[in-house]
């Protein structure tokens, strides 16, 4: 393929990053948010499979943090469940605008 | 019994002076749980068994007996102390045999190893250090004075146990105190019995502390423990606004005299390098155990080694620098070949001036001025009377105004003549001053305390012309005989029903005779009667002045002055004594309730009528010079003593003359007040004063009164202008007592208007409110970012993250 596909994948993993960060910056639905979160990761991901491919330095490493993402991501993706659920209890609502009792 | 006793006999004194410590803070740890279990003991079980155990509602004399016996063994200790002392030194070569040690407290630089000697040449010039040291140090002087405060608190102790009886109950009426609401009834309180021990174990632990230390640091604590203690003890009847007042004058007066005393620590500390006495006196007058002269120099040049050239001049000529001797022991004493005007060069040696030499010696003795109550610091005493008898008599006499006389004759070597000239003259004018104001007083302790005042007076004013042993014996002999008219003086309080006015007594001889004989002594003692204690101290006091008078006979104020408050002493002294006992009763009523005090008062009374009586005494009687105490404490006199040899020689030569001046000042007196209060009876109001003289020595020469004019009321109006400076509150309450806020007003608008433009609003609260007020808006303006809006904090992390990277392409190119 060469270096075209590289920069294919890199594109990608770029169109997805933003993809997540507008998600995150415009939905008020706590889910949404979550999504959002999860196209910025896995554009992350994207980005190292690429370089696992495409790179010889990092043949092993890409992978192995790649893996690592993923593991993260259900890891995050459970705790913030878990935020959420709680927060719902609460306030009967997974508006994330309404969420903001922490302010200065 | 106390580890290194064979090797240090010295450590027997820090054992009696602890054991006053001990009892103290065993009886402040009772007090305590007694508070503590206090609120439980209604439950029963352990709480109440201790309570109880500890006295329950009444006051346990169990804590008077514990600090009695205490102070038994202190005395105890003290006499046996003072027999090896006496024994070892008699048998020993040196004459200034002293027991001491020290041991390093606050140590700040290298430490030394533990196989080095401390004093080696090489130990100590490898020593930046700086050492705050502590340790003890008895000579004949400590030794005897720990005896005597020993043994005058002990029958102090022993007769507060009658006298302080009524402390003993569960609720004691105090009605000379107003209570704090109910203005006509008299106050009620529990019984303060085991407290009064308790200062009074704390009084004497810091006054024996304060003989054996050996350094101005620990000299200086006790003698704030002394005060403070007499602070509590003046103001032990707290309620009585008149007590707390004294209290806080005597401490104020003292505050003003250590103030003077700290000074002169630190000119001694950061001039002298140490605050060891021995080692002051050896940096001030050379190695050979600080006996010798003051050498004043002139300095020509210094360099980084030190000081260089100095022109050594003779005493007599106004050099500006005092110099200052090295501690170790160097063999290089230039000194003694040179003589005048010679130039040496000094590598170990330094110099400082010669006025702060003077300032030191004048701080301190500004502390004793304010400790021992001498003119213009004396007013406090008299006030000081307001406290139980007992405390009077351990103040007069053992603990409090001693310090004051020991402390001058302890730094005797390191005062500049001028000094000693300002020592002897405040002495003077004390010792005519205060008998004079004692002349017409009709409160039986006041004039005892008046009598105080003058008696240290002439203790200062032999110190100051080199009686040393003459101004120490007399310490001594008048706590004897201070104590016995003290506590004489109580008997008759405690017997009358707390009246102390002369002119309501009278006649009481045949109802208390032993308080009337005992008391008897303590007046011939004072008087300067011969073969009576007072005789020994007084006469070496007066042949002291009278050489003063043929060597310098300018300084007339001097010797008049004493010769004067000699009769005068004798003259109110008879009075008191005339007055009190003789006569017929001036108040009926009283005189019936009249009778002798137990025997737990009158015994004390009778030890010291003994010792009033022959504590001085040697063989032969008849030589004043023959005084066994007064040899004891010649033991003990510093070598420079000797500069003063013009005056002492003189005064030996005509030592017969001045006894018989002095017994015909004393004769004339006694017979003065025998003529006016003892041949016909005199009745209350020829006891009064008319006289224009008469109302001023009344009213004290108006001391009070000046004081209060040129210091206490300014600094009054001056604290009271700057409290309504800075008073945010009572402005605010005047003007919402002005303009009371509507409900429906804004608070805002009723503080503007209310508050009037205030001093501090336009300097420094002005300044701080400002930069306080830009903080908050400061704070106000970040604060809107905070949002709490989560999509806006993303919106804002991507932004960002653009810019970084934009920022990165266009520098990085």
């Amino acid at each position: 393929m060469g270096e075209m596909g590289y920069y294919a994948v890199l594109l990608l993993g770029a169109w997805l990053f933003v993809c997540g960060v507008t998600c995150l910056a415009l939905k008020r639905n706590a889910l949404g948010v979550l999504m959002g979160v999860e196209l910025v990761l896995n554009a992350a991901n994207v980005n190292l499979v690429a370089a696992a491919r495409y790179t010889p330095a990092f043949r092993l490493e890409g992978q192995i943090f790649a893996l690592l993402v993923i593991v993260l991501a259900a890891a995050e993706a459970a705790v913030a469940l878990a935020i959420m659920l709680h927060y719902y209890n609460t306030y009967a609502t997974v508006d994330v605008d309404k969420a903001q009792q922490l302010r200065g | 019994m106390i580890p290194g006793w064979e090797a240090t006999p010295g450590r027997l004194y820090v054992l009696a002076t602890a054991i006053p410590l001990v009892v103290t803070l065993l009886l402040a740890l009772a007090g305590m749980l007694r508070g503590w279990v206090r609120p439980l003991r209604a439950r029963g079980g352990v709480a109440q068994t201790l309570y109880w155990v500890l006295g329950g509602d009444v006051p346990l004399r169990a804590g008077a007996y514990l600090a009695v016996a205490g102070m038994t063994l202190t005395a105890l200790l003290s006499l046996l102390g003072l027999t090896l002392f006496l024994t070892q030194t008699a048998t020993a070569d040196s004459a200034g045999g002293c027991w001491a040690e020290r041991i390093d407290w606050v140590r700040v630089g290298p430490m030394v190893a533990p196989g080095d000697a401390l004093g080696t040449e090489n130990v100590a010039a490898a020593l930046p250090a700086l050492a705050l040291q502590v340790g003890y140090r008895i000579d004949a002087l400590t030794a005897v004075l720990f005896a005597m405060v020993a043994v005058v608190s002990l029958c102090i102790f022993v007769f507060a146990l009658g006298y302080m009886d009524e402390e003993t109950q569960a609720v004691v009426e105090d009605h000379e105190a107003q209570h704090q609401y109910h203005r006509h009834t008299p106050v009620r309180r529990r019984g303060r019995f085991g407290r009064f021990y308790l200062f009074l174990s704390l009084f004497c632990f810091a006054m024996l502390h304060l003989l054996i230390a050996d350094n101005l640091f620990q000299i200086f604590v006790s003698w704030e423990l002394v005060g403070v203690c007499s602070f509590w003890l003046i103001g032990f009847y707290q309620e009585r606004p008149s007590a707390s007042q004294a209290a806080n004058k005597a401490f104020i007066m003292n505050r003003v005299g250590d103030a003077g005393f700290l000074i002169g620590i630190a000119i001694a500390w950061s001039h002298l390098g140490t605050l060891n006495l021995d080692e002051i006196f050896r940096r001030l007058r050379g190695a050979e155990g600080g006996a010798g002269e003051i050498r004043r120099v002139q300095v020509l040049s210094t360099s980084e080694a030190g000081l260089e050239y100095v022109v050594v001049t003779g005493n007599d000529w106004p050099a500006q620098h005092v110099l200052l001797h090295p501690l170790t022991e160097q063999k290089r004493e230039v000194f003694r070949d040179a003589t005048e005007s010679a130039t040496a060069n000094l590598h170990d040696y330094t110099v400082m001036p010669y006025w702060l030499w003077l300032v030191m010696g004048l701080g301190i003795f500004l502390g004793c001025v304010g400790k021992s109550a001498q003119w213009p610091l004396h007013t406090w005493l008299p006030d000081a009377m307001e406290g139980p008898t007992p405390v009077s008599a351990l103040i007069h006499a053992a603990t409090m105004v001693a310090a004051g006389v020991y402390l001058v004759g302890r730094c005797f070597p390191l005062f500049a003549p001028e000094v000693f000239l300002t020592i002897a003259y405040v002495g003077a004018i004390t010792a005519f001053l205060a008998a004079t104001i004692a002349l017409v007083q009709t409160d039986i302790k006041r004039i005892l305390a008046y009598s105080t005042c003058s008696q240290l007076g002439l203790m200062f004013l032999a110190l100051g012309l080199g009686g040393w042993t003459a101004g120490l014996l007399h310490l001594v002999t008048h706590a004897f005989f201070k104590a016995l008219l003290f506590l004489g003086a109580g008997s008759v309080i405690h017997a009358c029903g707390h009246v102390q006015d002369i002119t309501r007594l009278g006649g009481l001889y045949r109802k208390m005779p032993i308080t009337a004989l005992t008391m008897l002594v303590g007046v011939l003692a004072i008087a300067g009667f011969p073969f009576l204690s007072g005789w020994y101290s007084k006469e070496r006091i007066l042949s002291q002045v009278m050489g003063l008078g043929l060597y310098q006979p300018e300084h007339i104020l001097l010797w008049l002055l004493p010769l004067l408050t000699t009769i005068m002493t004798s003259y109110y002294m008879f009075r008191l004594w005339l007055t009190v006992f003789t006569g017929p009763p001036r108040d009926k009523q009283l005189h019936d309730q009249v009778h002798e005090s137990p025997a737990v008062m009158t015994v004390p009374l009778l030890v010291l009528a003994v010792l009033s009586g022959a504590g001085a005494w040697g063989w032969p009687l008849w030589e004043v010079e023959a005084s066994w105490l007064g040899q004891v404490l010649e033991k003990a006199q510093p070598a420079m003593v000797r500069e003063f040899a013009a005056i002492t020689e003189r005064g030996h030569q005509y030592h017969t003359w001045t006894g018989i001046v002095a017994l015909a000042c004393t004769l004339v007196g006694a017979a003065a007040a025998y003529l006016w209060f003892g041949r016909t009876p005199v009745t209350a109001e020829q006891l009064q004063v008319r006289t224009l003289v008469g109302r001023f020595l009344w009213q004290k020469w108006y001391f009070d009164e000046a004081y209060e004019a040129i210091w206490v009321r300014p600094t009054v109006r001056l604290a009271s202008g700057i409290a309504a400076a800075d008073k945010r509150s009572t402005t605010v309450e005047a003007g919402i007592a002005a303009h009371p806020p509507s409900p429906d007003r804004s608070e805002e608008t009723t503080a503007e208007e209310a508050t009037p433009p205030r001093f501090d609003w336009g300097t420094l609260d002005g300044w701080l409110n400002s930069l306080g007020d830009a903080a908050a808006s400061g704070g106000a303006a970040v604060q809107q970012w905070q949002s709490g809006r989560l999509r806006l904090y993303v919106l804002t992390l991507a932004l960002t993250v653009v810019v970084l990277l934009a920022m990165l392409v266009v520098l990085a190119g």
